[in-house]
Protein backbone atom coordinates (compact mmCIF):
# COMPACT_ATOMS: atom_id res chain seq x y z
CA UNK A 1 0.00 0.00 0.00
CA UNK A 2 1.51 3.33 -1.04
CA UNK A 3 1.10 6.66 0.76
CA UNK A 4 -1.68 7.94 -1.49
CA UNK A 5 -3.84 4.85 -1.03
CA UNK A 6 -3.26 4.90 2.74
CA UNK A 7 -4.44 8.52 2.88
CA UNK A 8 -7.60 7.55 0.97
CA UNK A 9 -8.25 4.70 3.42
CA UNK A 10 -7.74 7.18 6.29
CA UNK A 11 -10.33 9.48 4.69
CA UNK A 12 -12.75 6.54 4.56
CA UNK A 13 -12.07 6.04 8.27
CA UNK A 14 -13.02 9.66 8.88
CA UNK A 15 -16.31 9.15 7.00
CA UNK A 16 -16.97 6.11 9.24
CA UNK A 17 -16.40 8.23 12.37
CA UNK A 18 -18.65 10.93 10.92
CA UNK A 19 -21.36 8.31 10.34
CA UNK A 20 -21.15 7.15 13.97
CA UNK A 21 -21.37 10.73 15.27
CA UNK A 22 -24.28 11.48 12.90
CA UNK A 23 -26.23 8.36 13.95
CA UNK A 24 -25.70 9.29 17.62
CA UNK A 25 -27.04 12.76 16.86
CA UNK A 26 -30.03 11.30 15.00
CA UNK A 27 -30.93 9.13 18.01
CA UNK A 28 -30.60 12.15 20.26
CA UNK A 29 -32.73 14.46 18.13
CA UNK A 30 -35.37 12.17 16.62
CA UNK A 31 -35.78 9.58 19.38
CA UNK A 32 -35.25 12.28 22.02
CA UNK A 33 -32.78 10.07 23.89
CA UNK A 34 -30.28 12.27 25.66
CA UNK A 35 -26.82 10.72 26.09
CA UNK A 36 -25.75 9.85 29.64
CA UNK A 37 -22.27 10.86 30.94
CA UNK A 38 -20.74 7.49 29.96
CA UNK A 39 -22.42 7.71 26.55
CA UNK A 40 -20.89 11.18 26.07
CA UNK A 41 -17.44 9.85 27.01
CA UNK A 42 -17.79 7.15 24.34
CA UNK A 43 -18.80 9.77 21.80
CA UNK A 44 -15.74 11.83 22.79
CA UNK A 45 -13.49 8.80 22.18
CA UNK A 46 -15.09 8.26 18.74
CA UNK A 47 -14.23 11.89 17.94
CA UNK A 48 -10.67 11.38 19.28
CA UNK A 49 -10.38 8.34 17.01
CA UNK A 50 -10.49 10.82 14.10
CA UNK A 51 -7.37 12.74 15.16
CA UNK A 52 -4.98 10.04 13.85
CA UNK A 53 -6.49 10.02 10.33
CA UNK A 54 -6.51 13.84 10.24
CA UNK A 55 -2.77 13.84 11.07
CA UNK A 56 -2.18 11.13 8.43
CA UNK A 57 -3.97 13.18 5.76
CA UNK A 58 -2.21 16.42 6.74
CA UNK A 59 1.36 15.17 7.33
CA UNK A 60 1.36 11.76 5.64
CA UNK A 61 0.97 8.35 7.34
CA UNK A 62 3.18 7.71 10.39
CA UNK A 63 2.99 4.98 13.06
CA UNK A 64 2.64 7.63 15.78
CA UNK A 65 -0.57 8.90 14.13
CA UNK A 66 -2.03 5.40 14.18
CA UNK A 67 -0.95 5.12 17.85
CA UNK A 68 -3.09 8.18 18.65
CA UNK A 69 -6.16 6.40 17.26
CA UNK A 70 -5.22 3.13 18.99
CA UNK A 71 -5.16 4.92 22.37
CA UNK A 72 -8.59 6.47 21.73
CA UNK A 73 -10.02 3.09 20.63
CA UNK A 74 -8.70 1.27 23.72
CA UNK A 75 -10.12 3.95 26.05
CA UNK A 76 -13.44 3.97 24.19
CA UNK A 77 -13.71 0.17 24.38
CA UNK A 78 -13.00 0.31 28.13
CA UNK A 79 -15.69 2.97 28.69
CA UNK A 80 -18.24 0.99 26.64
CA UNK A 81 -17.39 -2.23 28.47
CA UNK A 82 -17.95 -0.47 31.81
CA UNK A 83 -21.45 0.50 30.67
CA UNK A 84 -22.19 -3.02 29.39
CA UNK A 85 -21.14 -4.45 32.78
CA UNK A 86 -23.36 -1.92 34.63
CA UNK A 87 -26.36 -3.50 32.88
CA UNK A 88 -25.22 -7.14 32.81
CA UNK A 89 -27.56 -8.40 35.57
CA UNK A 90 -30.49 -10.53 34.35
CA UNK A 91 -33.68 -8.48 34.18
CA UNK A 92 -31.85 -5.15 33.74
CA UNK A 93 -33.51 -3.40 30.77
CA UNK A 94 -30.30 -1.48 29.94
CA UNK A 95 -29.96 2.22 29.24
CA UNK A 96 -31.87 3.73 26.34
CA UNK A 97 -33.40 1.87 23.43
CA UNK A 98 -31.83 -0.96 21.46
CA UNK A 99 -30.81 -0.87 17.81
CA UNK A 100 -30.97 -4.26 16.02
CA UNK A 101 -31.08 -5.97 19.43
CA UNK A 102 -28.06 -4.22 20.98
CA UNK A 103 -27.91 -1.05 23.06
CA UNK A 104 -25.81 1.85 21.79
CA UNK A 105 -22.98 1.14 24.24
CA UNK A 106 -22.75 -2.46 22.99
CA UNK A 107 -22.55 -1.16 19.42
CA UNK A 108 -19.92 1.33 20.64
CA UNK A 109 -17.82 -1.53 22.05
CA UNK A 110 -18.12 -3.42 18.76
CA UNK A 111 -17.18 -0.23 16.88
CA UNK A 112 -14.06 0.37 18.98
CA UNK A 113 -13.04 -3.31 18.69
CA UNK A 114 -13.41 -3.14 14.89
CA UNK A 115 -11.38 0.10 14.86
CA UNK A 116 -8.58 -1.60 16.84
CA UNK A 117 -8.40 -4.47 14.35
CA UNK A 118 -8.53 -2.16 11.29
CA UNK A 119 -5.79 0.13 12.66
CA UNK A 120 -3.61 -2.91 13.41
CA UNK A 121 -4.19 -4.12 9.83
CA UNK A 122 -3.22 -0.68 8.46
CA UNK A 123 0.02 -0.81 10.45
CA UNK A 124 0.97 -4.01 8.60
CA UNK A 125 1.58 -2.05 5.37
CA UNK A 126 5.08 -0.56 5.65
CA UNK A 127 5.00 0.87 2.13
CA UNK A 128 2.84 3.80 3.22
CA UNK A 129 5.61 5.06 5.56
CA UNK A 130 8.25 5.31 2.79
CA UNK A 131 8.88 8.89 1.71
CA UNK A 132 8.69 8.92 -2.11
CA UNK A 133 9.78 12.56 -2.27
CA UNK A 134 6.43 13.75 -3.61
CA UNK A 135 4.78 16.63 -1.71
CA UNK A 136 1.90 15.62 0.57
CA UNK A 137 -1.38 16.88 -0.84
CA UNK A 138 -4.87 15.92 0.24
CA UNK A 139 -7.76 15.28 -2.14
CA UNK A 140 -11.12 17.05 -1.98
CA UNK A 141 -12.57 13.72 -0.80
CA UNK A 142 -10.18 13.72 2.19
CA UNK A 143 -10.60 17.43 2.95
CA UNK A 144 -14.39 17.02 3.01
CA UNK A 145 -14.04 14.12 5.45
CA UNK A 146 -11.84 16.21 7.76
CA UNK A 147 -14.24 19.14 7.83
CA UNK A 148 -17.27 16.87 8.25
CA UNK A 149 -15.78 15.32 11.39
CA UNK A 150 -14.67 18.70 12.77
CA UNK A 151 -18.18 20.14 12.18
CA UNK A 152 -19.90 17.18 13.89
CA UNK A 153 -17.54 17.42 16.88
CA UNK A 154 -18.17 21.18 17.16
CA UNK A 155 -21.94 20.52 17.05
CA UNK A 156 -21.45 18.15 19.98
CA UNK A 157 -19.93 21.02 22.00
CA UNK A 158 -23.18 22.93 21.54
CA UNK A 159 -25.57 20.03 22.17
CA UNK A 160 -23.66 18.89 25.27
CA UNK A 161 -23.66 22.41 26.66
CA UNK A 162 -27.43 22.60 26.08
CA UNK A 163 -27.92 19.19 27.69
CA UNK A 164 -25.73 19.55 30.76
CA UNK A 165 -25.66 23.31 31.24
CA UNK A 166 -22.85 24.75 33.34
CA UNK A 167 -23.13 22.18 36.15
CA UNK A 168 -22.33 18.46 36.36
CA UNK A 169 -24.28 16.43 33.79
CA UNK A 170 -27.17 14.43 35.33
CA UNK A 171 -26.75 10.62 35.51
CA UNK A 172 -30.01 10.09 33.63
CA UNK A 173 -30.69 13.24 31.59
CA UNK A 174 -34.29 13.66 30.35
CA UNK A 175 -34.30 17.29 29.24
CA UNK A 176 -31.87 19.97 28.08
CA UNK A 177 -30.74 21.90 31.17
CA UNK A 178 -30.30 25.19 29.30
CA UNK A 179 -33.73 24.90 27.61
CA UNK A 180 -35.67 24.31 30.83
CA UNK A 181 -38.51 26.74 31.37
CA UNK A 182 -38.57 28.23 34.84
CA UNK A 183 -42.04 27.97 36.49
CA UNK B 1 -20.03 21.12 31.67
CA UNK B 2 -16.90 18.93 31.68
CA UNK B 3 -18.18 16.98 28.67
CA UNK B 4 -18.79 20.12 26.61
CA UNK B 5 -15.26 21.22 27.56
CA UNK B 6 -13.87 17.86 26.41
CA UNK B 7 -15.70 18.10 23.06
CA UNK B 8 -14.33 21.64 22.70
CA UNK B 9 -10.83 20.37 23.49
CA UNK B 10 -11.16 17.61 20.85
CA UNK B 11 -12.33 20.17 18.29
CA UNK B 12 -9.28 22.32 19.08
CA UNK B 13 -6.97 19.28 18.74
CA UNK B 14 -8.52 18.52 15.32
CA UNK B 15 -8.01 22.12 14.18
CA UNK B 16 -4.42 22.03 15.50
CA UNK B 17 -3.84 18.77 13.58
CA UNK B 18 -5.19 20.33 10.38
CA UNK B 19 -3.68 23.83 10.59
CA UNK B 20 -0.89 23.66 13.18
CA UNK B 21 2.25 21.66 13.78
CA UNK B 22 2.44 17.93 14.46
CA UNK B 23 4.08 18.47 17.85
CA UNK B 24 1.36 20.86 18.99
CA UNK B 25 -1.43 18.49 17.87
CA UNK B 26 0.18 15.50 19.61
CA UNK B 27 0.74 17.49 22.82
CA UNK B 28 -2.87 18.72 22.83
CA UNK B 29 -4.07 15.18 22.13
CA UNK B 30 -2.11 13.90 25.15
CA UNK B 31 -3.64 16.54 27.44
CA UNK B 32 -7.18 15.88 26.15
CA UNK B 33 -6.77 12.12 26.37
CA UNK B 34 -5.58 12.32 29.99
CA UNK B 35 -8.48 14.69 30.81
CA UNK B 36 -11.03 12.28 29.29
CA UNK B 37 -9.62 9.28 31.21
CA UNK B 38 -9.57 11.38 34.42
CA UNK B 39 -13.23 12.32 33.82
CA UNK B 40 -14.08 8.64 33.36
CA UNK B 41 -12.26 7.65 36.56
CA UNK B 42 -14.02 10.46 38.44
CA UNK B 43 -17.44 9.15 37.32
CA UNK B 44 -16.42 5.51 37.80
CA UNK B 45 -16.01 6.16 41.52
CA UNK B 46 -19.59 7.54 41.84
CA UNK B 47 -21.94 5.61 44.09
CA UNK B 48 -24.10 3.42 41.85
CA UNK B 49 -27.83 3.75 42.49
CA UNK B 50 -28.79 0.18 41.68
CA UNK B 51 -31.88 -1.61 43.01
CA UNK B 52 -32.61 -5.34 42.75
Amino acid sequence: MNRSLAMTVNALGLYAVALVLAVAFAAQLWLKELPCPLCLLQRIQFAMLAIGPILNIRFGPRPSHYAVSLLAAVAGAAFAMRQILLHIMPGDPGYGSALFGYHYYTWAFIGFAVALVLIALMLLFDGQFRDDGAPISSSAFARTAVWLVIALTALNVLSTLLECGFAACPDNPVEYELLKRTP
Amino acid sequence: MEFAALFLAVTIVMLAAWFGSRALALALFAVTFIASVATYLHHATDVLKLSF
